[in-house]
Formats: C-alpha cells, structure tokens, sequence
C-alpha cells in the first residue's frame, strides 16, 4: 500500500534542467543567499560543539586557575563511567525516557483516535487538549509542585475526597513518590503534543480507504490494523523522536520540582551542576557531548526506522 | 574561477561579521573608557551590579551618592534575585575576563570561590585593620580568603526562631532553649489553635537545608570543618545533632518538610500551624504583615541548643561587595570610594532603614532612631553576634553539594545518619585533597 504513494516529481524535473546555464546560475545565486544562514549556523551550532569537545579534552576547573588547564585526553569521558552519580543519573534519565514515553505514545495515541471521530464539541475538545503543551514547562512544574503540596495540594484533595488515602501524603518526599509525580506531570503535558501531531496524521488519511475497505467488508479491527497503523506510523514515529529527545534532556521540570532530591537527578541537572555550580568545565563539558552523543544515536536509530520515507514526506 | 569567486564571498561575510562582532565588543569598552577620559570635568563612570531582591532601596542610595559627589558616576545593572541566576551571570563575566561589571554584590558564599579563581581585587589597603574592627567580626571573616581580604560585607542576614507567643503565654511556660524543650511542648499544645506541627524549618535538598544543619550542628556543640580546614563531619556529638534534626522532621514537623523551602514552611506559619519556624531575620516583616493569620503573636528568640551545646549559634547569610580585577585603575579608584561610601555609618543606617536589612556596622545597632523604626533588632544584635558563617571553601558549591545530598537522605530515611555522615566525611575528605 506504501508503495502505491506517488513520489515526487521535482526529483525528476530538478535533473533535468540543472544541467542549463540557468539551472548554474540559479544555484550559485541560492549558494549566495544562503550563506548568511550558513556562516551563522555554523557559528551558533557547530563552533559550540566543536569548542565544548575541545573543553572536555581539557581538566578546566575554574577555581583552579594555577593549574593552566592541562590536556588531559578523554580522561573526563573515562571518569563519568566511574563515577557512581553520573551512572545514576544516567540509569534515571533512560528509566524517566521510557515510562514517559510510553504513556505519552499511549494517551496521545488515544486521544488522537478519539478527536479524529465526529462528535459534538470536537473543536473544543480539541483546543483545550493542547493548553497543557502550551505552558512553559518551568510554569507547568511550579503549578504541579503545588499541586502535591502536603498541606494545600489539590492531589492530596482529590484523593481524600474519594477514599484512595486516608490523610494527606508528601508526595515529593520520597523517591517512588517523586519518580510517579515527575512522569505524571510530564505526560500531562506532553502526551498533546504526540496526540496533535498524529491528528494530522490520521486527518491525512484519504476517506476513500475507509469506504472502499468497508464495501469489502472489513471489520473496525482488521481496518485500524491495515488502513490505519501503516498510514499513520510515520508520523508518530516522527512524534516519537521528537519525544524521546526532549524526555532524554529533561531539565527544567526536576530542577523545579525536586531538584535532584529523592534520586530524581538526570543527566542534564547533573552536567548542569559541574558546568555552572561546580565550574568544572571539563568535566560538564564531557557530559555535555556524552549527552549530544546519545541524542545523536537516538535520532539516527529512529532516521533508520523511518528510512527513506522522511525524504518522501 | 567560480569556486574562487564564492570562496572570496565566503571570506567577504566572514569578514563582515566578525567586524560586526568587534565593533559591537568595543562600543562596550569604548563608552567605559571615553567616560574614564582623564578630561578633569568628566565623571569615572562604574557600573555595579545586584540582584532585585535589594533594587528599590539600593537604587535610591546609588541615586544619593551619584548626587553627592563629582567624580564618580554609578551606573545600576540590576539581575533578577535568584542567587543562582546572579552566581551564574557572575561567573560567565568575570571566567571571560568582561570589564563591563565594575563593583558586584556577592553572596557571601561565594566570596571563598571567586577569590581561588583570582577574579576579586584585594581590598585590604583600601580598609585597615581598625576600619575593620567597627564591622560584626563574623561578616569580615566571612569577606576574607587566605588572610585577604577580597570583599567588603554591605548587609548580613542571620536565622531567627520565630515562635507563637500567644500559645507560650496561654500554656504559662517559659520559651525553651533546647529541642527537647520544644519537643516536650507537643502534648500540651495538641488541639490549642489550629497547631499542628510543633517544629516547622526547611529541609528541602537547597542551600536552606545546609544553614539548618550546619546549626544543629554548631547548637549541639560540633563543627563541620576543624581548625586546620578538615573535615570532622562524623563525630558523636555531629551524629547526635542530626538525629535530633531526623526526630523533629519525623515526629514534629510537616510531613513535607523534607520538600520545604523558605515558601513553604512560611506558609504553615503564616496559617498558623506551626509553633516554631527557623527562618532569616527578613521573616519578621512578613509574620507581622497584613493579611497573616499570625500577626502581632509572634516572638523571636535564638535558636534552641542540643544536649551538649552550649550557646545558640545562627548561619550568617548577606551581601558582600566585590570589585572586579580586570578593571583599570582609574575604575578601581572609584570603585573604592563607592564601597568606602556604601560602608560608612551614615549608608549603612540609612539603607538599614529604607530596606530593614540588617547592617554590618556594629554602631547601627545602637542608633536610637533604627531601634525605634525597628525594636526587634534589640534582640536581634545578639543572635547576629553569635552568627557563624558557612564552612569557607573554594569549592563551597561542591561542599555545600555533598551535604545537601547527604543530609537529604539521612532526613527523608534513605539512609541511616551515622552511614550519611560517615559517606559526607570520606565525600569532604575526597574535596579537601
């Protein structure tokens, strides 16, 4: 059925008529105006990565200008895998990646399957599903600090109000209770993100497979499982990826709401750390490119899944 | 010939940016400097940085002094007040040499490690020994690194046990100065008010939660660091302070105190739930504002001792102020006498009067005018004198870190206190080499 997509025609039509005068002009002229976009990338993007790399060669300790910062090789990189907390937060940061992602494909998942039926109120439905995706993770992690308080929190509210607990708990004090409350407010906010793009996807879908599929008498399983999934798989992966990264890095909503306690340190708290608390610039700077790194392999990993199709699309 | 072609527009916009770059850096150094000018009639102009938490009447006196004088011109650079925002804008200036801060307000905390970077100038010819004397000794200590001083204290802060003086009145006891003597106070205030805790303070994995430890360890008669600068973390007497720490948060305090920060624990107070609560001195204000369930029934005293403790002792928070040492000398000249003016009496009471941060001037303590704007520094002298300052380090972020981990644990019962100590002491002793 994939096969069946048409390709592009520009891919034929572009090898025709580059090998005019006009086709060389043209893109010389495109070379020209585009430099400016490429010199700054090059700047902003690719000199910090090559200058933190450099860093991380380096044993850079800001209060310790006496030691001239020697090179010290990739000893900064041997060093993370001894060091018991940078494990730690590594173990954390690949357990909050999955559970999150996981609950988030599912939820948004769902929701994507209900919003994309006629019913009434679906533009509503619609638009308030994404208010959660709309705040500021910094907002949303002060909010949902609030909301487990141990003393004012609604969480606490609700679930006295229906018998699950019998007093009010301190739900961030400890480290079940901080993982559980971390995923809860991640998913919350992000599982809209993966539910509107694969609305899209889905909203993609040509009305006449249904149709045509029902005439050959297909039932609503063997249609979701035939029509549906192959259509839509790409971009959910695509959601997937995108998904995986942020959950990778995340940052701002540990720093908010535990601060590392309770072994909620991530990766990216921890590099955090040595870079702008521990002036360990070396060090956080290894993390730095061991974190680029995994998001890297993540990216391609998933490249591969969507092979050719990305280029398709 | 085209490849050449590009390859000189290539170099021509490299070019131009880097230009960009260049005049965009010294129209920086340029204003400073024109400013500087030796011209005679023209002003030094310094630029001084803090954060907003002291914006409105630090402005007013910067405003003052500008007004006050011919020579020197100050120029505010107001950070947002998160110590960690202003630590971090700090450090990304002065690890790239930038001149364009001349005189910072710096937490003490930070002094020990910006002074092993040598990012501070040494102001120790600027103020002599007998200067230095009219200064609360804890806050000069505290501004001094390897016998140098590097920073001049502008305002202190130290922790106060605010406590309900209406509920002390109603039971007819005396206010205890010991955590058994609190403890022993939970039986009887059971269902008097709305009290429900009888202990309240901050023990969330922060900075807070360093003060409050390093005073049940001082309270209880231990030290974190000895003479020599080793630590001594894991002794008896240390783990026996923390265990009185562990019995409050366990059978005394919030069940969410091992969450709370100085918002949260306030709160409690404010809504009148707590007996006590350990906060900075700033506290007062808030406990005695409108709208608090607690107003006008609060007492302040000093914190309580342990066992084998035998004076009260509070954690010296406050602002120093740094100059930067990459300026010129013109620059430091009037960065030195802005920091002479920001330090005489005649500052230090105003500023102590418009922003009720309590000063480091000894003689304002004693100024019949700023104990009848605020009679609570009566008491509050004392407790500031007893003040200690924070175990100095250059790595104080990473000291400070290995507690905040260790003591978190130990609190929030993922490990024993003895196990959580002994792991801080080899932690410490690693840090120390």
């Amino acid at each position: 059925m994939e096969g069946k997509l048409p390709t592009s025609p520009l891919k034929n039509t572009h090898r025709k008529i580059s090998k005019t005068s006009l086709e060389k002009k043209e893109a010389r002229d495109a070379w020209i105006m585009m430099s400016p976009a490429i010199i700054i990338l090059l700047l902003i993007a690719v000199y910090p990565i090559i200058r933190t790399f450099w860093i991380s060669l380096h044993e850079m300790v800001l209060t310790d200008p006496s030691s001239g910062y020697p090179f010290i090789g990739l000893e900064n990189y041997v060093k993370i895998f001894n060091d018991q907390r940078a494990m730690d937060s590594i173990i954390f940061t690949l357990k909050f990646t999955v559970v999150t992602v996981f609950f988030e494909l599912l939820l948004g998942f769902g929701a994507a399957l209900l919003m994309n039926k006629a019913f009434i109120g679906r533009g509503f439905v619609r638009a308030s599903i994404l208010v959660p995706w709309a705040i500021p993770t910094t907002v949303s992690a002060l909010m949902w600090k609030f909301i487990y308080n141990d003393q004012y929190g609604l969480f606490n509210d609700i679930l006295t109000r229906f018998h699950v607990i019998d007093s009010y708990q301190a739900w961030l004090s400890s480290s079940s209770g901080s993982f559980m409350a971390l995923v809860i407010t991640d998913v919350w906010k992000t599982a809209p993100f993966i539910a509107l793009l694969t609305l899209a996807g889905l909203q993609m879908i040509p009305k006449e497979l249904y149709e045509s599929a029902k005439i050959d008498g297909a039932n609503k399983f063997q249609i979701f499982l035939n029509i549906t999934l192959p259509l839509v798989k790409y971009t959910v992966i695509v959601a997937l990826l995108f998904r995986t990264l942020d959950a990778f890095r995340v940052f701002e909503l540990i720093t908010v709401m535990t601060g590392g306690a309770n072994r909620t340190e991530s990766l990216s708290v921890y590099a955090y750390n040595n870079l702008m608390k521990f002036l360990d610039f070396g060090y956080g700077s290894a993390m730095s490119m061991l974190i680029f790194g995994v998001v890297f392999l993540i990216s391609l990993i998933y490249m591969k899944a969507l092979g050719s199709k990305l280029t398709d699309f | 010939m085209k490849r050449g072609k590009m390859k000189k527009l290539l170099v021509t916009l490299i070019l131009a940016v880097m230009m960009v770059s260049i005049i965009g850096c010294s129209g920086n150094s340029e204003s400073s400097g024109e400013a500087s000018g030796g011209d005679g009639n023209d002003k030094v102009t310094i630029r001084f940085s803090f954060d907003q938490g002291v914006g409105e009447p630090t402005q007013k006196i910067v405003d003052k002094y500008n007004e006050s004088q011919d020579k020197v011109h100050v120029e505010t650079v107001i950070l947002p007040q998160d110590a960690n925002v202003v630590h971090d804008d700090f450090v990304n200036k002065l690890a790239s040499g930038d001149t364009s801060v001349d005189v910072m307000a710096l937490d003490v905390v930070y002094v020990a490690e910006f002074a092993a970077a040598d990012w501070l100038e040494d102001l120790g010819q600027y103020f002599d020994e007998s200067t230095q004397s009219k200064y609360l000794p804890g806050t000069i200590e505290g501004a001094t690194y390897n016998g140098k001083l590097v920073a001049f204290p502008w305002f202190t802060n130290a922790s106060v046990l605010f406590y309900r003086q209406d509920i002390i009145d109603q039971l007819g006891v005396e206010v205890p100065t010991t955590y058994q003597g609190w403890m022993d106070l939970q039986e009887k205030v059971k269902g008097l008010d709305e009290i429900k805790y009888v202990s309240n303070f901050q023990a969330a994995q922060s900075e807070a939660l360093v003060c409050n430890w390093v005073e049940y360890i001082w309270n209880n008669g231990g030290e974190v660091l000895d003479e020599s600068g080793s630590p001594v973390v894991n002794t008896a007497i240390n783990v026996e302070a923390t265990e009185i720490m562990l019995d409050l948060v366990e059978n005394y305090s919030p069940e969410g105190i091992t969450t709370y920060n100085e918002p949260e624990s306030e709160q409690v107070f404010l809504d009148g739930k707590s007996l006590f609560i350990r906060d900075w001195s700033g506290f007062w204000n808030s406990a005695n504002a409108e709208g608090s369930k607690v107003a006008g029934k609060v007492g302040a005293t000093t914190l309580p001792i342990g066992p084998n403790g035998e004076a009260p002792h509070s954690a010296l928070g406050g602002l120093d102020l740094v100059i930067n040492k990459f300026i010129d000398d013109e620059q430091k000249e009037a960065a030195v006498d802005f920091l002479k003016y920001m330090a005489s009496e005649e500052t230090q009471k105003e500023m102590t009067l418009i922003s009720a941060q309590p000063p480091v001037l000894k003689s304002v303590y004693e100024d019949a005018d700023v104990l009848a704007e605020i009679p609570f520094y009566e008491k509050f002298y004392g407790i500031i004198e007893g003040g200690k300052s924070r175990p100095m380090s250059p790595k104080y972020a990473k000291v400070s870190d290995a507690i905040q981990r260790n003591i978190h644990q130990a609190l929030s019962g993922e490990a024993e206190v003895k196990d959580a100590l002994d792991q801080l002491q080899s932690e410490l002793e690693e840090l120390n080499k």
